[in-house]
């Protein structure tokens, strides 16, 4: 960074630098991008990140172990039941505990609508910073109506606090079953209508076809994960590929950008792996929902949570990707390190290498593309 | 960028078919019913009234059932509930709890402490909505240090603990509380590496008892302006002792600043009952 | 739709009475009073009617000094201005309010409802916010150019209304070069703009003020080029002259007696909106790229003023072309030969020429509402264009097929010239095949309600 600044003092030519962000419309939460442009073509964009630092790892080896887990909502407040069910199977590991069937089929039910929850607002942000407003409303209406589910399963709308070592918190609720159905049923249909709305939108599409092309492999290279490294045409799912809880259960596709509209790896195939990534999450919600299993939703875990000296490393596929929790364990009740390995911190790198060339609207594009969110990657 | 013919003509075609698409769904949202409510004088009832049973909202304390086991404060990972227990000076065998303080500000409503309540005496409640020009206000103190509770004999044959209707508790208080009403005065913040004083409530008397003329001061003066109802009439007692207040030592210590307030207190709490008659502002207008 | 939600949905409140009469009264009664004024004063523009008018009064003008009447005639003509003025602040205001309501609508939400009936007075109690707070000016800004900027932009837009017309002799001044001059004087609002940016001093505001220069500049090419299909069409430059070689029925508008008409048609509307800076090609004060774009700095009235021009374009880019595509004031059945009977032969027009008149305002400002909303309906559906698109749009498709629709206007007047049952053919096929295209629209968007499983509600409007 000083170096950039060192540059600006003999810079002789129109290149100037922008300070996009921390308070920028579209930077998604407080991140801070050092642009410097040659009128409006990029010659790089430096991320600048940590103002949304909050020692959440640090907090992990300070309370015990049960109460870190409302901690783990703020690592990505957007789909935070990834992040309690990640750290739940983490110490579960540690503990070597046998969550009951129906545990796991309720982790995957919430997860899977949270999953649903946290791309609607990916995809909604992302037209929003395209510039079309009313999609992204769209997307939040439908949103609400999960939160409203999400909130009557657990209680809470946003930090769920869901998850359990051992298990869940909550049974499902009387009639929620029917409500959540009742959902999907509705929710398939707006799928199409908000294709038909914004995402065929030759404009929209014109915006993001052939923009910021991430190549499959250089995605690898960069440890994205999740729907950005799908969108790079690279068919990899934990869900699928490492499967965890009840996810072996289920039939589901791995959508993989294929170049829909432009190359593979393009800003378009991120935001429509998304799309599609929804439906697939509402069918496993569909199937979760038939083959629910009866019994516990708790394994016996005991009073106070004491490992044995260990560690445990636990990946779980979060909406914005593979997300892991390394859990070290010393014996106490207090874990001796909680590492959280999150996807937006990744893909956060690879703006510097992918923006030289691009105009200040495709670092937008770019941006809400990857589905960055700030306090993940600070965590 | 070369272009062909077919991408040209095409790029033609597909602008006026998407936008076809896009502008009959547009229109089409015109004879549509809008899904936003209008928060919160136009909603058809209360918000909280529609919220599900198990929306974690301000915690509520019944201290009828409150076996004083001190699960919650355990669970609580950042320490936002304080209990201190001690024994009844009038009978020995009773433990009383002398306080059971909740920063309902600092709450991060997670619900790790309602799991471990054997009676389920701490309970989440749908209440939310609690704006407070001080934040202190919203400490909420289910025990009074002057008439600390005795804990709760749990009943190994009962077939449910008798507990007030959810949310009634937090709703009075709430309802009680004018939001502008002043900030109860603590004592100033223990050095650090003081004992914490919900642990041990003895150090934590001991502690109050080294600034008590300071503390003690605006007590009586606070009592009169406080024209806050019954539920708040142990406030200037607060402010006198908030740590511990019939502990022996805290008491002896502090005899000559505390004896007016604590007298007062009662005093007044029925005079207070009276003001109370008045309207007290409720936080959320409801729809007539 | 879910249910809970459903359940949630607050029911449409009654409104005082009182409240809907008062929202009522402002919400028709400004502009009518505007308007009205309008009627009484434009014909009162020309010297000799003015003379007329205060003859029939009992003062006679005519054997006063020449500067005396110059000097009445100034006032007047400065008093219409004046109502000329507010009328356009009136129209841009209520377009805030329609535009909110609308966009609400279309997103699931309910919109303005708190000040007034339906919320209608918030674009007044936006206003008077805007009035009161504090005039920011940033310390490193140049301060001259940066407190002039509103005002070009500003005189820019107001000059637009003098040769913009309202009905059938409602019209400040009939210029000959009307539509000429209203493209000349739309270019002094790009010159507000840019200085805006580079006062600024912020690179925020530069890069929207380049962009907004950048985009006016090139989007007047293929807008002239648009424009000239209709004045090519009728022979004239002069507004209300265009308005008068068109008729009162859609087959004898421009737009659809030239089968390239309402190409001509989109390609101005386009063109309309890059100039007036609305989405899509709201680049200049794109707010997900450049926060918001040369007004990054403005508070206060000064951001007022920029915003009263924005929403007030809608109406000049609305009115424009309904003038020149869409008949602008022709009233059915009522060719010149009623209006000039009407008139009679007197001095002073009779009273059923005034009826007339009104007659032709309210076609007129009923069109250019439909058009408007039009523009509104566009902005709330579509995303942005890049700025490197914007340019390739203007120069590969708008121009090119702008200078298309111009030769081959030129050679569809030669065959009028020779067969003009050309022109009666041509205007009932397009407005044949705009019926059906409006019943299949129609039928999409009916269809789009049952495909989510909603049902057609007005009930909360």
């Amino acid at each position: 960074m000083d170096k950039l600044i060192l540059r600006r003092v003999d810079r002789q030519n129109e290149e100037m630098i922008l300070n996009f962000g921390p308070q920028h419309p579209s930077t998604h939460g407080v991140i801070n991008f050092l642009v410097e442009t040659d009128g409006e073509v990029l010659k790089r964009a430096t991320p600048d990140v940590g103002y949304l630092h909050r020692s959440i790892e640090k907090i992990g080896e300070l309370v015990g172990y049960p109460g870190f887990m409302p901690y783990t909502d703020r690592v990505d407040y957007v789909a935070a039941m990834f992040a309690n069910e990640g750290y739940a199977i983490a110490v579960e590991k540690l503990l070597k505990l046998e969550v009951p069937p129906r545990a796991q089929w309720l982790r995957a039910i919430s997860c899977e609508l949270c999953r649903i929850a946290s791309h609607l607002v990916s995809v909604g942000t992302m037209v929003m910073d395209i510039g079309a407003f009313t999609p992204m409303l769209h997307g939040i209406r439908e949103r609400e109506t999960i939160n409203d589910l999400i909130e009557a399963l657990c209680g809470a709308r946003l930090t769920y606090n869901y998850h359990r070592i051992g298990g869940v918190a909550f049974d499902l609720p009387e009639g929620w079953r029917d409500k959540v159905l009742a959902f999907l049923d509705h929710f398939d249909r707006f799928l199409v209508e908000y294709d038909r709305l914004i995402s065929f939108n030759e404009i929209y599409i014109k915006r993001l076809a052939n923009v910021a092309v991430i190549p499959g492999p250089m995605a690898v290279n960069y440890g994205l994960v999740g729907p950005n490294l799908r969108g790079s045409g690279v068919d990899w799912d934990v869900r699928r590929d490492m499967p965890y809880g009840a996810y072996p259960n289920f039939k589901f596709n791995v959508p993989v950008g294929k170049g829909f509209y432009g190359v593979s790896g393009d800003s378009f195939d991120r935001y429509y792996v998304r799309c599609l990534e929804m439906a697939e999450s509402s069918k496993i919600v569909r199937q979760a929902l038939e083959t629910l299993p009866e019994g516990e939703i708790t394994a016996k875990v005991p009073r106070n949570i004491k490992p044995e000296a260990g560690e445990a490393l636990s990946r779980v596929e979060s909406a914005r990707g593979e997300m892991a929790y390394y859990v070290v364990s010393d014996g106490t009740n207090k874990a001796y390190r909680v590492r959280v390995r999150t996807g937006s911190f990744t893909a956060m790198c690879i703006i510097e290498d992918i923006s030289p060339g691009l105009m200040v609207a495709d670092l937008v594009a770019l941006i809400s593309s990857l589905d960055v969110v700030a306090p993940e990657i600070d965590r | 960028m070369p272009q062909t013919v077919r991408e040209y003509t095409g790029a033609i075609r597909n602008t006026v078919k998407s936008f076809w698409h896009g502008l009959s769904i547009t229109l089409s949202y015109l004879a549509r019913r809008p899904t936003t409510i209008q928060y919160p004088d136009r909603t058809p009832m209360p918000v909280r009234d529609m919220l599900p049973p198990r929306y974690r909202g301000f915690l509520e304390v019944d201290t009828a059932i409150c076996t004083g086991c001190q699960a919650c404060e355990r669970a609580c990972p950042i320490n936002c509930i304080q209990i201190s227990l001690e024994k009844d000076p009038a009978n020995p065998k009773q433990r009383v709890v002398t306080q059971f303080d909740i920063d309902e500000a600092k709450c991060m409503f997670c619900g790790l402490c309602v799991e471990p309540c054997p009676t389920g005496s701490i309970q989440h409640t749908r209440e939310f909505e609690a704006t407070h020009r001080h934040i202190r206000n919203l400490v909420f103190r289910w025990s009074d240090p002057l008439k600390p509770f005795p804990v709760y004999k749990v009943d190994k044959n009962a077939e449910y603990y008798p507990r007030v209707p959810l949310g009634s508790l937090v709703r009075a208080r709430l309802e009680t509380l004018r939001w502008d009403r002043p900030a109860p005065v603590f004592l100033p913040p223990e050095p650090p590496g003081a004992a914490k004083p919900a642990a041990q409530p003895k150090a934590a008397a001991a502690a109050a008892a080294v600034a008590p003329a300071k503390a003690a001061a605006p007590a009586p003066k606070a009592a009169p302006t406080n024209g806050a109802p019954a539920a708040t009439a142990e406030v200037p007692a607060v402010v006198a002792a908030p740590v511990g207040a019939p502990a022996p030592a805290a008491e002896k210590a502090a005899a000559p600043a505390k004896a007016p307030p604590a007298e007062k207190a009662p005093a007044k709490a029925p005079a207070a009952e009276k003001v109370v008659a008045e309207p007290a502002v409720t936080l959320t207008p409801e729809t007539k | 739709m879910n249910a809970t939600i459903q359940d949630l949905s607050a029911r449409p409140r009654k409104t005082a009475r009182g409240v809907v009469l008062a929202t009522l009264a402002v919400g028709f009664g400004l502009p009518t009073l505007l308007l009205a004024a309008v009627l009484a004063l434009s014909p009162l523009s020309k010297p000799a009617m003015l003379a007329a008018v205060l003859r029939a009064a009992g003062v006679d003008v005519t054997t006063w000094s020449p500067n005396a009447q110059y000097v009445l005639w100034a006032v007047f003509m400065v008093v219409l201005a004046l109502i000329i003025v507010s009328f356009a602040a009136v129209v841009s205001g209520m377009t805030v309010w329609w535009e909110m309501r609308v966009s609400a609508r279309m997103q699931s939400r309910i919109g303005y409802n708190r000040v007034g009936a339906a919320g209608f007075f918030q674009w007044i109690a936006d206003a008077v916010k805007l009035l009161f707070k504090e005039d920011l000016i940033p310390a490193e800004a140049d301060k001259l150019l940066f407190r002039a900027s509103p005002y070009f932009v500003l005189t820019g837009f107001a000059l637009v209304f003098v040769a913009l017309p309202f009905g059938e002799s409602l019209i400040a001044a009939d210029l000959n070069v009307g539509i000429f001059y209203i493209t000349a004087v739309t270019a002094l609002v790009v010159v507000g703009i840019l200085i805006a940016g580079w006062a600024s001093n912020s690179k925020w505001a530069l890069f929207g003020g380049m962009r907004s220069a950048a985009q006016v500049i090139s989007y007047e090419i293929p807008s002239g080029l648009a424009a000239m299909v209709p004045v090519m069409m009728s022979g004239t430059l002069s507004m209300q002259g265009i308005i008068r070689s068109q008729g009162a029925w859609p087959w004898e508008w421009h737009a659809f007696t030239n089968p390239f008409g309402l190409v001509a048609f989109g390609i101005f509307f386009v063109a309309q909106l890059a100039e007036g800076n609305r989405t899509p090609f709201d680049l200049p004060e794109a707010e997900s790229e450049l926060v918001a774009g040369y007004l990054s700095e403005y508070s206060s009235f000064r951001f007022a003023l920029f915003f009263l021009v924005e929403f007030g374009n809608l109406w000049v880019m609305s009115a424009i072309a309904v003038t020149l595509f869409f008949g602008g004031w022709q009233v059915p059945f009522a060719g010149p030969e009623i209006f000039a009977a009407a008139r009679g032969a007197g001095e002073l027009p009779g009273a059923g020429w005034w009826g007339l008149q009104v007659l032709s305002m309210i076609v007129f400002v009923t069109k250019t509402l439909v058009v408007l909303n039009l523009v509104v309906w566009v902005r709330w559906t579509l995303p942005r264009i890049r700025v490197d698109q914007m340019m390739s749009l203007c120069w590969k498709y708008l121009v090119p097929f702008a200078f298309v629709t111009f030769v081959a206007t030129l050679l569809w007047e030669i065959l009028v010239a020779r067969a003009p049952v050309a022109s009666d053919v041509a205007g009932g096929v397009m407005v044949a095949a705009m019926v059906v295209a409006a019943f299949f629209f129609a039928r999409q968007t009916r269809q789009n309600i049952s495909a989510v499983g909603d049902r057609v509600d007005f009930t909360n409007w």
